[in-house]
C-alpha cells in the first residue's frame, strides 16, 4: 500500500472537455473523447508557441491551469507520456534513411523530457523535473514517480501531467488503444486538503478490460464520482485505489 | 483493509499502517547498491571495466562509417557480443535490450538471493534511457518509406520508452512498479534515484535500477547537426576541448533497503529554465544540484573525496561545470571525467557513472580511494577555474566514510547528481 496522497488540485484537456464542468458532465455519463485538437495555449508568447508540438500544448496547457494561482514555478514536476515526441521524430527518422542532415532544433525537441523542458522554461520552474513512460500504464508510472519526488521533498508539491496525442499513421496500426489527444494534471502533496487516496498492488486476476479511454481519464473520473476503489493497469499488478478514509 | 481478498500478504516489508515518516530525517532508509552489471565499449566484464577505467585505456575508440551520411565518427560502441532476447520475449528484440540483458547477468545470482521469500510485486523496475530500441525503428521506418510496411520483426515495444523497463521486469518474471525515466543524458542517474524513493516509501523491497542507451543513426546525426560532437577523442577541460564523442553501454544495479556495503547517500536534482540544449553558462543549476546532493547526504563539500565530472568536453558544459565545481569546493575536489574512456552514453551515462563511483569505492583499500584518472591532452584553459583532475595511478586518502559524486546533466536543463558512500 502506498502511503496516502491529496489531491489539491486538477486539470484536464480533451477535444470536446476542456474546463472543470464539462469533465463533472462527462464523468456522470461517461463517452470516449475523441479527436487530436490540441488547446492554442495562446497565455504563450508567440515565438514561444511555435516551438511547442501538440503534445506540448496540451501538456502545458493542463500543467498551467493544474498550478495554484501565480505559482506554475513552485511544484516539482513529473511528465508522464506513452508516446512523447515520436510523431515529431518520425520526419527525423525519414531523413535519416535518406542519408538527409537533420535539423538541429527539432532534434533537441525529440527528447522525451521536451514538454518538461518547455514547461519548466516558460513557468520559470527550477525545481526537478522528471519525464517518464511505462507502456499502457504510463498513468500508473507517472503517479509513482510523483510519489518518489514526494519522498524526496516531503514539503514541496508534485505537479503531475500526464497527456499523448494520437500516434502518426505510420505507427498507429501498431498500437492498440484509444487514440485521442488530451492532456491530465495533478496537484499532489503529502499533506492538507483535498481528496486523500492510496493505491496497492495486487495480483493480477481475470484480464481487465479497460474502459475505452485512457486510464488518466478513468481516474479522473473515478476522483470526480463517489465510488470507493477504482482497478487500473494492464501489467503483471493491478493497480487498486482506495479513497483514504476521512 | 475492507477487502480481504485485495491485501498483499504481510510479505517482509509489507506495512499493514502505511503512512509517510514523520520527519525528513525518518526516512533515511538505507539504500544499498548491493550489485552491479555493467556492459560498455570497455567489455561486458565488470572487471574488465574496472581495469580498463584505472588504465585510462583510450584504445576501444574507433572511426566508426555509416553512422553519418558523408564520413566517419569517433565513437565508444560495445564490441563484445551481446546475448540473444528468447523468443518468448520476441517483441522486446533490439540491441538497446540486448545491452541489458548482458548488463542483467552479473546480478542476477544476487537477485535470486534477494528474491527468496519475496512477493514479485514487492520488487520494481526503473530503467532510464534516451533511446530505447531506435536502431530497430530506424530500420523499421526506412523500409517503410521504400516499401510502405514494417518488417515482421518490429514491434511497437522496440520504440516506445517503456518497452526498456518493461523488457527488464519480464526477463526477471517481476511484477511490481516498472517504468522508464527518459530526461536525456540525466536518465541513468535520475532511475536510480527513483529507485532508492521506491525503497524509502515503502513500495518495494528490492529494485532493479540503471540505465542503457545505444548509439544510433538519430544521436549520432543529431549531436553532429547540433556541432556537439569533436572529431578526436573527447578532451574534457582542455583549452582544445571541441565536444563529446559519443558511446552506448548499460550499467544496471541491484538496489536494497539494507545497510552495509556501497550506498546511494545522496540525491540532488534542479531544472534550469533556461535552454532545450544549452546549458545555463553560470553553472547554477549545476550548483543547486550538487549542493542539494550535499544537503540530502548531510555531508560538507570537503566530505567528497572524489567527483566523477559530467565532464562532456563541450566548450559550454565544461565551462560552467568546472565554474560551478570550484564555486562549491573551493579547496578543491579530486575530479575526472570518464568520457574519455567510455564515451557518453548518453541516458545510460549516469548510471555507468554511478558505476565508476561504486567500482571505486568496492576498491577502496587500506583508506586509499583510486578513481579512474582524467584523460585529456593536459593543455588547461585560461578561462577555466584550475580542478585538481585525477592523474594516472593517483591515489586519495580517506578517513572515516568514503563519499563520492557523479553529475549528470541533460537536454531540457534537467540536472540530478548523486553522492554514494561507503562506511569504515
Amino acid at each position: 500500500m502506498s502511503p496516502e496522497v491529496f489531491v489539491k488540485r486538477w486539470s484536464a484537456w480533451a477535444p470536446d472537455h476542456r474546463d472543470e464542468e464539462a469533465w463533472r458532465d462527462w464523468a456522470r455519463a461517461p463517452v470516449a473523447p475523441k479527436g487530436n485538437a490540441h488547446p492554442d495555449v495562446s497565455f504563450l508568447p508567440a515565438m514561444f508557441r511555435r516551438r511547442c508540438n501538440p503534445l506540448a500544448r496540451l501538456m502545458l496547457a493542463a500543467a498551467f491551469d493544474g498550478c495554484e494561482a501565480d505559482a506554475a514555478s513552485e511544484p516539482r514536476t513529473v511528465f508522464a507520456s506513452r508516446h512523447g515526441s515520436i510523431n515529431d521524430s518520425l520526419p527525423l527518422l525519414e531523413a535519416l534513411a535518406l542519408r538527409k542532415p537533420l535539423s538541429p532544433t527539432a532534434f533537441s525537441h525529440t527528447v522525451h523530457n521536451v514538454q518538461a523542458g518547455l514547461f519548466s522554461i516558460a513557468a520559470e520552474n527550477r525545481q526537478p523535473s522528471s519525464s517518464v513512460s511505462g507502456s499502457a500504464d504510463t498513468f500508473e508510472s507517472g503517479f509513482i514517480e510523483a510519489l518518489t519526488h514526494l519522498d524526496r521533498d516531503p514539503e514541496r508539491d508534485v505537479l503531475l501531467v500526464v497527456g499523448d496525442h494520437p500516434l502518426h499513421a505510420v505507427f498507429a496500426p501498431l498500437v492498440d488503444e484509444d487514440a485521442v489527444s488530451y492532456a491530465f494534471a495533478l496537484l499532489l502533496s503529502r499533506s492538507g486538503s483535498g481528496t486523500a487516496l492510496r493505491f496497492e498492488l495486487a495480483p493480477r486476476r481475470a484480464p481487465a478490460s479497460p474502459p475505452p479511454w485512457p486510464t488518466a481519464l478513468e481516474f479522473l473520473r473515478w476522483l470526480l464520482s463517489s465510488e470507493e476503489r477504482l482497478e487500473t493497469g494492464t501489467g503483471p499488478s493491478r493497480f487498486v485505489w482506495h479513497r483514504a478514509r476521512a | 483493509m475492507a477487502d480481504s481478498a485485495l491485501a498483499l500478504g504481510p510479505g517482509p516489508g509489507a506495512k499493514v499502517q502505511p503512512s509517510w515518516p514523520e520527519k525528513i530525517v525518518a526516512r533515511r532508509v538505507p539504500c544499498r547498491l548491493a550489485a552491479l552489471g555493467i556492459v560498455t565499449s570497455l567489455g561486458s566484464d565488470v572487471d574488465a571495466n574496472w581495469a580498463r577505467l584505472c588504465a585510462g585505456d583510450q584504445s576501444r575508440f574507433r572511426a566508426r562509417d555509416g553512422f553519418l551520411p558523408d564520413r566517419s565518427l569517433i565513437v565508444a560502441e560495445v564490441q563484445d557480443p551481446l546475448p540473444e532476447i528468447p523468443t518468448t520475449l520476441a517483441a522486446h528484440r533490439c540491441r538497446n535490450n540486448a545491452m541489458s540483458l548482458a548488463a542483467l547477468r552479473p546480478i542476477e545470482p544476487a537477485l535470486d538471493r534477494a528474491l527468496a521469500g519475496i512477493d514479485r510485486s514487492r520488487v520494481g523496475v526503473v530503467m532510464g534511457t534516451s533511446t530505447a530500441g531506435a536502431i530497430a525503428v530506424e530500420e523499421a521506418v526506412g523500409r517503410h518509406l521504400a516499401r510502405g510496411d514494417f518488417p515482421d520483426s518490429f514491434h511497437y515495444e522496440q520504440a516506445e520508452f517503456g518497452g526498456t523497463s518493461e523488457f527488464v521486469a519480464a526477463h526477471l518474471g517481476l511484477a511490481g512498479p516498472c517504468y522508464t525515466i527518459s530526461t536525456a543524458c540525466s536518465s541513468g542517474a535520475r532511475a536510480l534515484a527513483a529507485a532508492r524513493s521506491l525503497l524509502s516509501l515503502g513500495l518495494c523491497d528490492a529494485v532493479v535500477a540503471g540505465g542503457t542507451d545505444t548509439l544510433c543513426g538519430l544521436v549520432t546525426n543529431g549531436f553532429t547537426a547540433l556541432h556537439a560532437v569533436s572529431d578526436r577523442i573527447t578532451n574534457p577541460c582542455s583549452a582544445h576541448r571541441s565536444g563529446l564523442t559519443l558511446g552506448e553501454g548499460s550499467a544496471l544495479f541491484l538496489l536494497t533497503p539494507e545497510e552495509g556495503g556501497i550506498q546511494l547517500r545522496g540525491v540532488g536534482e534542479s531544472s534550469e529554465a533556461h535552454h532545450m540544449s544549452a546549458p545555463d553558462p553560470s553553472g547554477r543549476g549545476a550548483e543547486t544540484a550538487m549542493r542539494a546532493a550535499l544537503a540530502d547526504a548531510g555531508v560538507e563539500p570537503a566530505a567528497i573525496a572524489y567527483l566523477n565530472l559530467h565532464g562532456t568536453g563541450t566548450p559550454q558544459n565544461d565551462s560552467m561545470e568546472c565554474a560551478a565545481v570550484a564555486r562549491l569546493f573551493p579547496d578543491g575536489v579530486p575530479c575526472s571525467s570518464t568520457k574519455p574512456i567510455v564515451g557518453h552514453a548518453l541516458g545510460a551515462a549516469g548510471a555507468i557513472e554511478a558505476a565508476v563511483c561504486w567500482l571505486a569505492l568496492s576498491h577502496l583499500d587500506e583508506g586509499r580511494l583510486r578513481p579512474p584518472p582524467h584523460r585529456w591532452d593536459g593543455v588547461r584553459d585560461p578561462e577555466l577555474p584550475d580542478l585538481p583532475l585525477v592523474e594516472a595511478g593517483q591515489s586519495i586518502s580517506v578517513s572515516g566514510e568514503a563519499l563520492v559524486m557523479t553529475n549528470s546533466f541533460g537536454f531540457g536543463g534537467n540536472n540530478c547528481t548523486l553522492v554514494l558512500g561507503v562506511a569504515p
